[in-house]
């Protein structure tokens, strides 16, 4: 039993979940879900698609092998052996161990990259507002306000005393009964 | 899901290409619908020419358009159980011919074939399989 990733998605498959896909040529498809497996029906490229590690990994948005600033060795460890490892009991006891480490060393290197990352989105984003704050300055030209009446003059709305009912010719709008 | 009029790949060597089904062998309970590992009866709807050459040689012709054998599904198109709850689905419908005696026909298969065949019984396909998925 292995821990498989999906296809479009690259989300982890457990044993007993998702479907797959063998074509012709024998290359099997792992989805996690029946959504991945649509988009995948739908013949989507999963690099286009925003919301699939692909996309985050090819746009940038995640730490990757060939990342610029962070040569990053802990995503090395999480990868597809196809050589059987016999059991020892020392090696798994440091194996859990370095798992353990490998984790947290990875989460504060991930951690660091977004740090990064938000501030060079800050940057572009200030320089934004700024220009679209440099176009509206130059397209409006504020004025004077003009003089008006007093506020009390202002505020004062006449009103007419105005009733629904039509006044009856001669007759009372009373309740009495002739 | 293979049943009256569904039409398989042969992927063996018998000389048939093209198998139509007209009839699900009963096993326990299959409504009349024939999955991976079931036993089908075929006619051959299209079938490699015969030349007199080749006739002589191992890859000879065994069937001809029109013959009715019995045959297994290898693989299907409709996803299929697995025993760990997965399912799993392939590109076509593809079937092996068998003789009388429930043995191939032919005596090489091109083309992989889905690894539920061992736990139901063709292990000789299986292992001739060159690749079981």
């Amino acid at each position: 039993m292995r821990i498989e990733k999906c296809y479009f998605c690259s989300t982890n498959v457990y044993p007993g979940h998702g479907s797959a896909f063998v074509r012709n040529d024998a290359k099997v498809f792992r989805f996690c879900t029946s959504k991945c497996h649509k988009n995948f029906k739908m013949k989507r490229n999963p690099r286009k698609v925003r919301w699939t590690k692909a996309f985050r990994k090819a746009a940038g948005k995640e730490m990757t092998i060939a990342c610029l600033f962070f040569l990053d060795s802990t995503i090395e460890f999480e990868k597809r052996r196809n050589v059987p490892v016999r059991y020892n009991r020392e090696l798994i006891q440091t194996t859990v161990k370095a798992m353990k480490r490998v984790g947290e060393i990875r989460a504060r290197r991930e951690r660091a990259f977004f740090k990064h990352r938000m501030a060079a989105a800050r940057e572009k984003h200030k320089a934004h507002r700024k220009k679209v704050l440099d176009t509206v300055k130059s397209s409006v030209t504020l004025h004077e306000p003009i003089a008006t009446a007093s506020t009390k003059d202002r505020i004062l709305v006449p009103v007419k005393a105005k009733s629904a009912l039509i006044q009856g010719e001669g007759r009372s709008m009373g309740m009495d009964i002739d | 899901m293979i049943g009256l009029k569904g039409t398989l790949n042969c992927i063996d060597n018998s000389g048939a290409l093209l198998v139509e089904c007209v009839n699900v062998l009963k096993n326990k309970v299959n409504n009349g619908w024939g999955s991976v590992g079931d036993e089908i009866v075929v006619v051959v709807q299209k079938a490699r020419p015969v030349s007199a050459a080749a006739q002589a040689s191992v890859s000879a012709v065994k069937v001809r358009r029109g013959d009715v054998r019995r045959a297994v599904i290898v693989r299907t198109r409709k996803p299929v159980r697995r025993a760990d709850g997965s399912y799993i689905r392939f590109d076509d419908n593809a079937a092996v011919l068998l003789n009388n005696k429930k043995e191939m026909l032919g005596t090489r298969i091109g083309g992989m074939v889905s690894a539920d065949l061992r736990l139901k019984g063709w292990g000789k396909i299986v292992s001739l399989a060159p690749r079981t998925v």
